[in-house]
């Protein structure tokens, strides 16, 4: 047990934490981009091209399924790769945080969990600059409406809170079994596979439906699609039973799993921590 | 005289390095097989017994591996003990192993302020005192500078640099006291010496004997993770040297 009486007028542990945060988010950015505020922008070259590759290849077959439009498979493909994308570069980024700033962590007394959080606080920010301004132009145009493109942020909460959660869960991990990298990759490809992101949820037959619940990423995905491409303005209820579109119940389902996942990947690291120090 | 640190009956268990080789699928498959073991852990520091009054200068001597470091990791905060309890009062400034925490990729100013805001300061106070801190380290026209284009002694010189400018009430010395060319040397002496006159609580760990007999006025003879003597620091360094002393 250690006590620290604090006798000076310092930071409080919240202030510090933010600060360090700060600098932490700064460092990722400014060596990902070296200065070049263009920089940015190298993120989207991944799901577009990857968008422009699925059009080329599924998109004749799958359009019937989008109601025989090819830019709404487009869409739809880039609205779930966006998903992905965010998920498996943030995830994978937090991973190895805080066994790469172990040195650090030898030296000076820090919190450990603002690594993690550290790195998905960047891919935050990336995402903010990169992706949802396109998310919202294709909301706007798709639906004409402002509370759509304001809803929009909701979903993409959900999906920080996902992977907030599972990044403190396999950073800690990582601590303990250093070839967790080669395991989690193969995670990665499953969840992706899993999520429908480049084909229509109807070819999934029905036996495998129910595993496909697991996944965290389907909600989030279809909430996203719902808001951004069904054209519909979003309502608490949706438009009944078979109509589907845009609603909040939805969203808040995927809040709540979010919250379920952040919850554990923090019990985790928590109940992991006092034991880092001696494999670091 | 006020106690700024005390340890009680502190000890700490580790788990031992030389099964560092442990991952996933060697894991998964020892617990398959019913061999799975707890990791083996070592008994570092054993029973520690501790009072370190306010402006006490108090070196920490003993063989490699005696704990020394964890001694010091411990009162940082960086290591918990696993009995014991252990108090600290006011703020602790690690100095070791000086441009650990640098970032070489970044430039220099961002390192500053990076630095400052690890060791519990924050941002707009860093950037205040980042010009005298450049100052200090001689690297004004630096500051833009990535610091992997700094020399490995300018590199050693900007952490004590930031190290230093911090006003702590506790300075922990792991080893390093004076970094550079002769004529920074100096300079380090001065701040060294600034914290020496003020009411600075100061712990060393040093094998150099001299050192440890001139600065400090207290002295602990680690050995095995356990206080084998303290007291004045004279007798503490005669003490250990005598029981060194080839017969």
């Amino acid at each position: 047990m250690a006590i620290s009486l604090k006798n000076t007028a310092r930071l409080t542990e919240v202030q510090r934490y933010w600060e360090l945060l700060y600098v932490l988010v700064q460092r990722n950015l400014k060596a990902r981009y070296r200065g070049s505020l263009l920089g940015v922008y190298w993120s989207l070259l991944n799901p577009l091209i990857m968008t422009g590759i699925y059009t080329a290849i599924f998109g004749d077959v799958f359009s019937p399924y989008y109601g025989d439009s090819l830019v709404d498979y487009m869409l739809a493909a880039f609205t779930g790769l966006s998903v992905i994308h965010f998920f498996s570069g943030s995830t994978s980024q937090a991973l190895v945080s805080v066994v790469g700033n172990g040195v650090l962590l030898n030296k000076i007394k820090l919190p450990v969990s603002v690594f993690p959080v550290a790195m998905i606080a960047s891919n935050v920010f990336q995402f903010c600059v990169g992706m949802f301004p396109l998310l919202a132009i294709v909301t706007l145009v798709r639906s004409h409406s402002l509370l759509n493109v304001l809803a929009l942020m909701l979903p993409f909460i959900s999906l920080v809170l996902v992977c907030t959660g599972i990044g403190l869960f396999v950073s800690a991990l990582f601590v303990f079994f250093r070839d967790l990298p080669y395991f989690y990759e193969l995670v990665t490809f499953v969840l992706w596979f899993s999520s429908p992101v480049f084909y229509p949820k109807d070819i999934i037959p029905d036996a495998i439906k129910p595993f496909l619940t697991l996944n965290p990423l389907i909600d989030i995905i279809d909430s996203i699609r719902d808001i951004a491409l069904d054209g519909r303005v979003i309502t608490i209820w949706g438009y009944g039973q078979n109509l589907g579109g845009p609603n909040l119940i939805e969203v808040f389902l995927s809040l709540m799993y979010g919250l379920l996942f952040l919850l554990m990947g923090w019990l985790c690291f928590r109940w992991w921590r006092p034991r880092f120090m001696d494999l670091l | 005289m006020q106690e700024v640190i005390r340890l009680d009956q502190v000890s700490l268990w580790r788990r031992t390095q030389e099964e560092f080789s442990y991952d996933l699928k060697k894991t998964v498959l020892s617990v398959l097989e019913g061999k799975f073991n707890r990791p083996k852990r070592k008994l570092v520091l054993d029973g520690i017994d501790l009072v370190i009054e306010r402006g006490d200068k108090l070196g920490i001597i003993g063989p490699n591996g005696s704990g020394k470091s964890t001694l010091l990791k411990v009162i940082s905060g960086i290591l918990e003990p696993t009995h014991g309890t252990l108090r600290v009062r006011g703020n602790i400034a690690p100095l070791i192993e000086l441009g650990a925490g640098f970032d070489v990729e970044l430039s220099v100013f961002d390192n500053i302020v990076m630095y400052g805001v690890m060791l519990g300061f924050s941002r707009r106070e860093m950037q205040q005192r980042a010009f005298s801190i450049l100052d200090f380290a001689e690297l004004n026209d630096y500051y833009l500078a990535p610091v992997k284009a700094l020399s490995s002694g300018m590199t050693a010189r900007l952490g004590f640099a930031i190290a230093t400018d911090v006003h702590p009430d506790i300075l922990i010395l792991d080893e390093v006291l004076s970094v550079g060319d002769e004529s920074f040397m100096r300079k380090c002496q001065k701040r060294l010496d600034a914290f020496w006159q003020d009411h600075v609580t100061v712990l060393v760990v040093s094998h150099s004997m001299d050192f440890i007999r001139e600065s400090c006025n207290r002295c602990i003879f680690l050995s095995n993770g356990s206080i084998q003597a303290a007291g004045d620091a004279k007798d503490i360094v005669d003490q250990y040297l005598d029981g060194i002393a080839p017969p």
